[in-house]
């Protein structure tokens, strides 16, 4: 056995994580307020339309889907108190007004003849601006300093991946002809212009740039 | 998407036929109505001896299935019909509630995924029982701390005790497939009846009068579920009253004893009410 009390070097050869990050404190806690909102927004919407769907499939993956994304809004606000935020409401806040509308526009559709509607908004456009804005935080944010905000990405993240395919499947399951195709890609791209406007769920910036 | 969902559009595929109480109360073939004093069994709860057991606990399965799928909606609604507050009014409720709301939606979602197999394991089609909706009708209060007695309390409540006689009843019939997933349903909702003590007393903690009103609502919806004495203690109940699992989800013994009380009144009623009818029945048939 190697002698306990030779000095090892702190950190180990394979272990390449960095000091520097892109975010201090304050810009962690905001972006943190700001993916809380939107978890919530998306949790409530999710539960909400349970009763509005007839397929009883998609009926049960929004009921499963509502609390994970329940999860990832407690976490996030768990740490803001952890980045000198002790009123968790203040910072629980949208990036901006744009992101409000953009909400207002997913949760639109409510008729039972609306599922696609309702899964494009939340699979194609929201979850998929969650995966970028939380890949980049990941990946920007110092990997000692912030370690515990990481975690919560990571954990996160396998949420939003995993239910971004559940809800692609829902929806090529559902989406039969052309007309349909339409349909969706329509809705999309109402959204799509809402959030690129908002700048994504943590405002400008939420993928770097601007 | 509106806020507060009517239960009239309660959203169904073409395999699912929704009734009213009045109607699932007055059907025919339901014990209590149908069948002649003298002929009934001494004991109508759910065991493997009775002649019509199989189609007995298919049909009470296919009721878990369809409630489940009411619950599921009912938690799901609470997380969008409220904002988020100190929960101090009725138009708002404390994040930590919303929490633990969508965490009941999961397990809901998860109790319908094993209610369709279960009823697939024990023979029975999506439909081919009729769906009583009363359930997601006491989730349409808009005093949320309402809708925590009616729903967490009363109903889940009420869950218990179906889950506890189907576990029973898989232990008695030598099902241990059934028996299996009835306990792990089981340990679920003794949580959410749990969460449904637990938020009302922290919500309704300085005011009394919110309190009492909640508290009296869901005397109601007991006496409601209590389905016209298909739950109680008598032997005359299909669905006995699980008193432990009670007990371990935070009901305190005199509100055992109330529920006790007013499932054996709404027996009673029933039984009344099963009377009229068959004498009606009777003064029809000879004027005719």
């Amino acid at each position: 056995m190697a002698d306990p009390f030779k000095p090892r070097a702190p950190f180990a050869p394979w272990d390449r994580r960095q000091l520097p990050g892109l975010f201090d404190v304050e810009e962690t806690a905001r972006r943190v307020g700001n993916y809380k909102w939107a978890e919530m927004k998306l949790f409530e919407a999710l539960g909400g339309w349970v009763a509005t769907v007839p397929e009883l499939d998609v009926k049960m993956r929004l009921g499963t889907h509502c609390y994970h994304h329940a999860w990832h809004a407690e976490l996030w606000h768990k740490r803001l108190p952890e980045l000198r935020e002790m009123n968790p409401d203040r910072l629980t806040q949208p990036a901006n007004d744009t992101l409000v509308e953009f909400v207002a526009a997913l949760t639109e559709p409510e008729a039972p003849d609306q599922t696609i509607e309702k899964l494009v908004g939340v699979y194609r456009v929201f979850i998929p601006h969650f995966i970028s804005a939380y890949t980049f935080h990941m990946n920007n944010t110092s990997e000692i300093t912030d370690a515990p905000t990481i975690r919560t990405l990571k954990l996160a993240l396998i949420d939003e991946f995993d239910d971004w395919r559940d809800g692609e499947m829902m929806l090529q399951s559902l989406i039969d002809t052309p007309e349909e195709v339409d349909r969706a890609a329509a809705h999309q791209a109402r959204l799509e212009k809402l959030i690129v406007a908002a700048g994504g769920i943590a405002g400008p910036g939420s993928i770097g740039g601007n | 998407m509106r806020k507060f969902f009517p239960v009239d559009s309660l959203a169904r595929d073409s395999r699912f036929n929704q009734i009213t109480m009045r109607q699932s109360q007055a059907d025919p073939r339901t014990v209590l109505v149908g069948t002649d004093a003298k002929q009934r069994p001494n004991s109508n709860r759910l065991t493997p001896q009775r002649p019509d057991a199989s189609d007995r606990a298919r049909g009470l399965m296919h009721g878990i299935f369809v409630g489940e799928i009411q619950a599921l909606e009912g938690a799901g609604r609470t997380c969008f019909d409220f904002e988020t507050g100190a929960g101090d009014s009725t138009d708002n409720v404390p994040f930590a509630l919303k929490l633990d709301m969508a965490r009941q939606a999961w397990d809901e979602a998860r109790h319908v995924e094993i209610s369709v197999k279960l009823s697939e394991w024990m023979g029975t089609e999506i439909g081919q029982y009729a769906e009583n909706t009363v359930l997601f009708e006491a989730a349409c209060s808009t005093d949320p701390v309402l809708r925590l007695a009616g729903v967490n309390r009363a109903l889940e409540g009420l869950a218990i005790d179906v889950f506890t006689t189907m576990k029973e009843f898989g232990d008695i019939a030598g099902d241990p497939y059934l028996e299996f997933c009835e306990d792990w349903m089981l340990a679920d909702e003794v949580t959410h009846v749990k969460m449904g003590s637990d938020w009302l007393r922290r919500i309704t903690e300085n005011d009394p009068e919110r309190r009492k009103k909640a508290l009296e609502f869901q005397s109601v919806v007991d006496k409601i579920f209590s389905f016209g004495g298909t739950r109680s203690d008598s032997d005359e109940s299909p669905i006995g009253l699980a008193r432990r699992f009670r007990e371990l989800a935070g009901f305190s013994d005199d509100e055992v004893e109330d529920i006790a009380t007013v499932s054996l009144a709404a027996l009673e009623e029933r039984k009344a009410f099963a009377a009229r009818a068959r004498a009606d029945a009777v003064d029809q048939f000879s004027a005719s």
